[in-house]
């Protein structure tokens, strides 16, 4: 009787398939089975209790978990653009600098050195009402006589959240736009100076094809990170007050670590998680017709 | 005939470790693993430790040292994970009823006596039901009133609140005149007439102890919501009708008690309800411009005749699966004992043994703010209550916290905010098995 010998591909791949199955798959499942259970942290023997799609029902009738859905989705939209905007400019205006490009460039990701949870209590102060610097500023000038609710108001709180998003990763944006700036053959744009082109003609009909697929890949990895957004919005905010500034991540962190009810949140995770799917696939779709336009697709 | 020989010497060894009078090599060989609170302002207790090791010949190994916010999540692993081999756990009263099973009931292994030396308030609110689950260190916290002396010595202030009123322009003795007088002080946006915790368990503690002021419950004997009531609504607009005055920072909503202590150390605010841990900091001259400014007396009275008092302490804990559960009590014990309160409350928390709060007192003679700081916070202590002790308070006040907010910035009407907040609490407890 011959003994069992796995294929040598199998044997090879099998540390990886342990490791991925370790750290991705066994949480995935674990995580996904206890979102139909009960499960609160402060009580291990609920993990064993099956109620079905109750959690999943409930959010789904949650006008607390749409309005924060909804919210992200204002936040994702409004963040990027803004980001992807001023990352384009930041990163056209260093590429035109021949002088201490590389000490620009190191200066543009101090912000992302930043911790998240340092941003937040940064902006926290910048925008308090009382002792912060905006409202500080505002007095002294004589522009308001008033102490302006930044962190209170739902659209200012939303604008500070926005200010302090783009402040810390609109270096993102600019690092991979330069690179695709360094990219872009200089050969086409000569040929278009020559032909009697406008720097706004070479520029939307060559720099910026050219730099669109790095502009998709910068927006696919920030949709995560925002569709993801926490630290900051916690520290500034924590969602309020009264829910005016709830986003999924707040609502499900404090659902899942302070109420501990975890199969609850993981619920809300899942059905958040396709909303990241939903604009990943959408960014890749775009970078795939941006490359297939510049005849790299393949 | 061993047997009860044994019997007695146990008993004697136990006794003699609650005293804090260890007997020498009692604990020989044992090793607590211990989970605790960290902090400048806990090492110097922590440096005890080293004595009671010297005492038993037992060690202390400390795994966790965070705040409370830290190691509750944490707590909540462990219980999730059943990584529960360590024995000896800081506690908080706001934070016990969360964890029912983590720890174990101390009486058995404590002298009904030396339970007796705690303030016995303290000792209620370090219960589950019946089981004292820690016992208290001298950390305990109950709001007083903070004011500025000056604004009420000012001779304008007095005469335009006279012509006003009626009344003598003093410090208030109840929620509404200090509603008033909170709305006569402010001159915005450079000086406002009190402040208030805005959001998370901050502000539905202040809430909860205004309807125990105004006569009302937070919940029902079967754990229902109940501050949907006429005492409820009371409560609830003395908050709105600051906000809307605009006598509190327009931030409000989002203060937490760091930003409280921070602004009524900025000399901008008049009346502050607060802890007894910022009395030092607000007379400061390094750290507030209301230094020499600041007066202290016993939290005001809501219309029921009742004065808030909404506290919590910090306590020790022993764990239920611990296997050396008498070396941990005594530990516990140690901690929390005569000298360690004293040693702890010297620096300024207050205690929560009696004989402890008569020496605090009695040593701070001869220093006018401290006596009175002390002379305050024992009166408020007198009329504390600990936070509802349910295993939901927090996920409760997580529901109740957004509508009072609602309410208070004029998103919803005070009957809608304390209606839909009252059933979603309801919502809560009967998806919890409450009821």
């Amino acid at each position: 009787m011959s003994r069992f010998r796995p294929p040598a591909w199998f044997v090879l791949l099998l540390p990886a398939i342990i490791i991925l199955a370790a750290v991705v798959l066994i949480p995935l499942i674990l995580s996904f089975y206890s979102s139909f259970t009960p499960y609160k942290l402060t009580r291990p023997e609920t993990l064993y209790k099956w109620i079905g799609t109750f959690n999943y029902e409930k959010a789904m009738k949650s006008v607390h978990f749409w309005s924060a859905f909804g919210r992200t989705v204002l936040l994702l939209t409004v963040a990027l653009n803004l980001e992807m905007l001023l990352g384009l400019g930041l990163a056209l205006l260093v590429n035109k600098v021949t002088y201490g490009q590389r000490a620009l460039r190191t200066i543009m990701m101090f912000p992302m050195m930043f911790s998240p949870v340092l941003v937040g209590f940064q902006f926290k102060f910048i925008f308090n009402d009382n002792v912060g610097l905006v409202n500080n500023a505002l007095q002294s000038l004589g522009l308001t006589d008033r102490a302006i609710p930044w962190l209170v108001d739902g659209q200012l709180a939303f604008f500070s959240i926005v200010v302090a998003e783009m402040w810390s990763s609109t270096a993102v944006f600019a690092i991979l736009i330069l690179a695709g700036l360094f990219a872009v053959p200089r050969d086409p744009i000569e040929a278009a100076k020559v032909d009697g082109c406008t720097p706004w003609q070479s520029f939307r009909h060559i720099t910026l094809p050219y730099v669109m697929p790095f502009i998709y890949i910068a927006l696919a990895i920030r949709s995560l990170d925002v569709a993801r957004a926490y630290d900051i919005v916690q520290i500034m905010t924590n969602g309020g007050p009264a829910r005016r500034t709830e986003l999924l991540w707040t609502l499900i962190g404090r659902t899942g670590y302070v109420d501990a009810k975890m199969g609850y949140a993981n619920a809300m995770g899942y059905i958040s998680i396709f909303l990241a799917i939903i604009f990943t696939v959408y960014f890749f779709r775009k970078l795939n017709a941006a490359r297939s336009e510049l005849g790299m697709a393949g | 005939m061993g047997n009860q020989k044994l019997k007695v010497l146990l008993g004697a060894t136990a006794l003699a470790a609650v005293a804090g009078h260890s007997t020498a090599g009692e604990f020989d060989g044992i090793t607590l693993q211990a989970k605790l609170i960290g902090g400048q302002q806990y090492e110097a207790l922590y440096a005890r430790i080293a004595e009671w090791e010297a005492a038993t010949g037992a060690k202390v190994e400390v795994i966790s040292k965070k705040n409370h916010f830290e190691l509750d999540k944490e707590f909540k692993s462990d219980l999730a994970a059943g990584t529960l081999g360590w024995c000896v756990g800081s506690n908080h009263s706001s934070f016990a009823s969360q964890y029912p099973n983590l720890y174990t009931d101390l009486t058995p292994y404590l002298s009904a006596d030396f339970i007796a030396e705690y303030v016995p308030a303290n000792i209620a609110a370090s219960k589950i039901g019946d089981a004292l689950v820690m016992l208290p260190r001298a950390q305990f916290d109950v709001s007083a009133l903070y004011y500025l002396k000056s604004v009420y010595a000012d001779a304008d202030n007095q005469a335009a609140y006279k012509a006003k009123t009626g009344r003598d322009l003093a410090p208030p003795d109840t929620w509404e005149e200090y509603k008033e007088q909170a709305i006569f002080f402010t001159d915005a946006p450079n000086f406002y007439g009190t402040q208030y915790a805005g959001k998370d368990e901050a502000i539905v503690g202040r809430y909860y102890e205004m309807v125990i002021a105004e006569g009302g419950q937070l919940f029902n004997d079967d754990w229902s919501p109940a501050f949907n009531s006429d005492a409820g609504k009371r409560a609830l607009s003395w908050f709105v009708d600051l906000y809307q005055a605009g006598a509190v920072p327009p931030g409000t909503t989002s203060y937490l008690w760091d930003d409280l202590g921070q602004g009524f150390a900025s000399g901008t605010i008049a009346l502050n309800l607060d802890w007894p841990g910022w009395a030092g900091f607000f007379n400061g001259e390094d750290s507030s411009k209301a230094a020499g400014d600041v007066g202290v007396i016993v939290q005001p009275q809501g219309s029921a005749g009742i004065r808030t008092g909404w506290s919590g302490h910090h306590g020790f804990s022993v764990t239920e699966a611990c296997d050396n559960k008498e070396a941990a009590a005594s530990l516990v014990a140690w901690l929390t004992n005569e000298d360690s309160q004293k040693l702890e409350s010297a620096a300024g928390p207050l205690p929560t043994r009696t004989a402890v709060w008569e020496h605090v007192v009695a040593s701070a003679e001869g220093d006018a703010y401290r006596s009175e700081v002390l002379k305050a916070f024992q009166a408020a202590a007198s009329h504390a209550f600990p936070a509802p002790q349910t295993p939901y308070w927090i996920e409760a006040t997580n529901l109740i916290y957004p509508e009072l907010q609602a309410a208070i910035l004029g998103d919803k009407s005070i009957d809608d905010a304390l209606a839909d907040a009252a059933e979603a609490v309801d919502e809560m407890m009967q998806e919890n098995g409450v009821y």
